[in-house]
């Protein structure tokens, strides 16, 4: 319980920090405010004073920073991110769509991508050396170093131009899901085959393997209650880091399929130099990265009781 | 008495290479209550004795066997569902580390349980009850908490305590100890040695008890086997073993095992080293590092062929020796087959 609250603190200690750097950004970058705003709105125009000014008047932009950040966090605790600076819609609006969107891409990329990779991972421990272990060994190695950029156009090509089985882009049910899905998951699932693969071996070999066979387990009983749990701590840590990546969005396969989520708004956001939403995507991206991390230590926690249970001896 | 262990001309094998034998004509026989002891140094082959009796060798490893017969069944018969039901049932194994022969994701109790429920076909809840049980037996205060530890919480000797409970759990016939006590402190030691002693003499199992150390094994054998590069070569009642080595290398390991320091404060030391058992000749293993065989001017006898294991005058007749020098009554022209056994 306690290793939960501390973890919690750390948590909020984090966020908090973020907050402030995050905050800074647009006084980071050189320029008046104002203007940046105003450019955002209506192009690269002459700025008329008065505008300049009553802009600074609606965004409280002449008062002191701290006294701003404090409006900002206040708001932002009461779910209040301010306007985009382009469109002039509440940000948080647009960002819990495309936080929506992006953390359905995400999660279902990387549980295909475990479904796939545990059971090839183990297999190839168990047959290690084989031929059968060479081709998976091989086949993954090559896949990770597959693009998305380049990926994507192909599995467009086959599957829906060719084959006309999947739409080639959009949002909407989910067979839009499958090429982004595939194209995303690649990778990760070469990584976790690996993972798998290593950790498996090394389980294999441990000697608590060889005393719950000797207790007269069979294989495939000790593999389940003795091995995978072991075997899959490595490959926890590996996808808990891949979710905080995946989060972020893909910019390159949410422009290729038109998927509106994190990686597009983010994008966009930059281009258009819309400070809220900036600040508002790093944050609850941060926030989330340090989230999943947390959540990630309390599972290993559950999973593994050295990490849990105070080392007492007798 | 009954032999509740028979074990014929076991011979291991790394691969199909036939010259890489790491156990070679490997013969023992324990009888009903009786604790064999299997003593010699690192590397001589006795865990891989104890893997291949439970037919577990790893992967490379190929054992074959005139006989391999455990309380009148015939394991190279059985088959891997046989086998489980063997493992753990009719035959319990301890190992060196105990700490590490547990798995860190599971509870003390977990580990404990599952032969219960395997082999005692009890409910989780009188699983639960019987586990307790079993850990009090096997002397761990404060069952009921050491039941819900995990393996890093456990001193070395209550981790074999634990081991020792799992492996009575399915109420074996043989209890296979691979060095049980060497990871432990000598207190520690003392306290497994007597507890195996005890369960032994309760539940009226046999033992074979693998030891590097004579000293420990003094305490608990019946009967002593020496292995040296995968051969037995001397085997005996242990009084008389200890007593009266006959073989050189047994001669030698109880003047190591006596740490008493030479004329000039050395402890004795074996020279040189065991070869691994791919660089074996056909003659005695022993030979290179022997004195006794130098002293006896049999140099090219021992190296030229091996003999049997024959009776070499220690005493009781089924004190045998593997030795040119203790009973060169044995005539060198039987030697020309040193892989058949008596
Ligand atoms: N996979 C393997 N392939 C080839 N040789 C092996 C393999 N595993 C073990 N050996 C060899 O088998 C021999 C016997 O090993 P074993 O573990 O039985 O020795 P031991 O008598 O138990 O020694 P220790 O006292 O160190 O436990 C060793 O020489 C070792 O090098
Ligand atoms: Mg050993």
């Amino acid at each position: 319980m306690t290793f939960l609250v501390k973890r919690l603190m750390v948590l909020a200690v984090t966020l908090f920090v973020v907050s402030f750097v995050v905050f800074l950004i647009p006084y980071l970058t050189p320029g008046d405010p104002a203007r940046k705003i105003l450019r955002a709105r209506v192009g690269d125009l002459d700025a008329d004073p008065e505008a300049l000014a009553g802009l600074r008047e609606t965004y409280g932009l002449d008062r002191p920073l701290l006294v701003q950040y404090g409006d900002w966090l206040g708001g932002a605790l009461r779910g209040d991110l301010g306007l985009s600076y382009t469109s002039r819609t509440p940000v948080v609006d647009m960002l819990g769509g495309a936080l929506t969107v992006t953390a359905v891409l995400a999660i279902s990329t990387l549980l295909l991508a475990l479904l796939v990779a545990v059971p090839l991972g183990s297999l190839a421990a168990v047959r290690r050396g084989t031929p059968v272990d060479t081709a998976i060994t091989t086949v993954t190695q090559a896949f990770v170093a597959v693009p998305e950029y380049w990926l994507a156009p192909v599995l467009v090509l086959v599957f829906s131009l060719q084959l006309g089985v999947l739409p080639s882009a959009g949002w909407e049910g989910p067979a839009s899901m499958v090429l982004p899905c595939l194209t995303l998951a690649l990778r990760p699932m070469s990584y976790f085959t690996q993972v798998t693969r290593a950790s498996m071996i090394d389980v294999l070999g441990s000697p608590h393997i060889t005393a719950a066979r000797a207790r007269g387990l069979g294989f495939g009983a000790t593999m389940l209650r003795h091995g995978v749990r072991n075997a899959l701590l490595p490959v926890l840590t590996l996808f808990s880091l891949w979710l905080a990546g995946l989060l972020g969005g893909s910019v390159v396969v949410e422009v290729i399929f038109s998927i509106p989520g994190m990686g597009r708004l983010l994008y966009e956001s930059v281009v258009n130099n819309d400070v809220p939403a900036i600040q508002a995507g790093i944050v609850s991206l941060v926030g989330l990265a340090v989230l999943i991390t947390t959540l990630t230590d309390v599972v290993h926690a559950w999973v593994n009781p050295t990490v849990r249970a105070p080392h007492v001896s007798g | 008495m009954n032999a509740l262990l028979t074990v014929d001309n076991l011979t291991v094998r790394a691969g199909a290479d036939p010259a890489t034998r790491i156990l070679d004509g490997v013969s023992l026989t324990i009888h009903e209550g009786e604790v064999l002891a299997l003593v010699g140094e690192s590397g001589s082959g006795k865990s891989m004795t104890a893997l291949a009796l439970i037919r577990l060798l790893p992967a490379p490893l190929v054992a074959e066997a005139g006989a391999l017969t455990v309380a009148g069944e015939d394991l190279l018969a059985a088959g891997e569902r046989r086998m489980n039901a063997i493992r753990g049932g009719t035959i319990g194994m301890l190992f060196q580390q105990p700490k590490r022969m547990l798995d860190p994701t599971a509870t003390v109790g977990a580990h404990v349980a599952e032969p219960l429920r395997r082999f005692g076909r009890l409910s989780r809840a009188a699983a639960r009850r019987a586990t307790v049980e079993l850990l009090a037996d096997v002397g761990i205060p404060e069952p009921r908490r050491r039941a819900r530890a995990y393996a890093h919480q456990l001193s070395g000797g209550i981790a074999q305590r634990v081991m020792i409970a799992t492996a009575l759990a399915g109420q074996p016939r043989l209890l296979i100890a691979d060095e049980p006590t060497t990871a432990l402190d000598a207190t520690v030691e003392a306290q497994i040695l007597r507890l195996i002693a005890a369960k032994k003499a309760e539940l009226g199992m046999s033992v074979l008890f693998i030891s590097h150390d004579l000293r420990v094994v003094s305490a608990i054998a019946d009967r002593i086997a020496v292995m040296y590069a995968g051969r037995i070569v001397e085997q005996g009642p242990a009084a008389e073993l200890l007593a009266a080595p006959q073989h050189p290398y047994t001669r030698a390991l109880v003047e190591c095992s006596l740490l008493r320091p030479d004329e000039h404060g050395e402890l004795y030391a074996i020279p040189g080293h065991a070869g691994p058992a791919l660089s074996l000749t056909a003659g005695c293993r022993f030979q290179p590092r022997c004195a006794a065989s130098h002293a006896a001017r049999l140099e090219h006898q021992c190296a030229a062929a091996e003999p049997e294991l024959a009776f070499s005058g220690g005493g009781s007749a089924d004190h045998t020796t593997r030795c040119w020098v203790a009973s060169p009554q044995a005539a060198p022209s039987h030697a020309a087959q040193p892989k058949e056994q008596v």
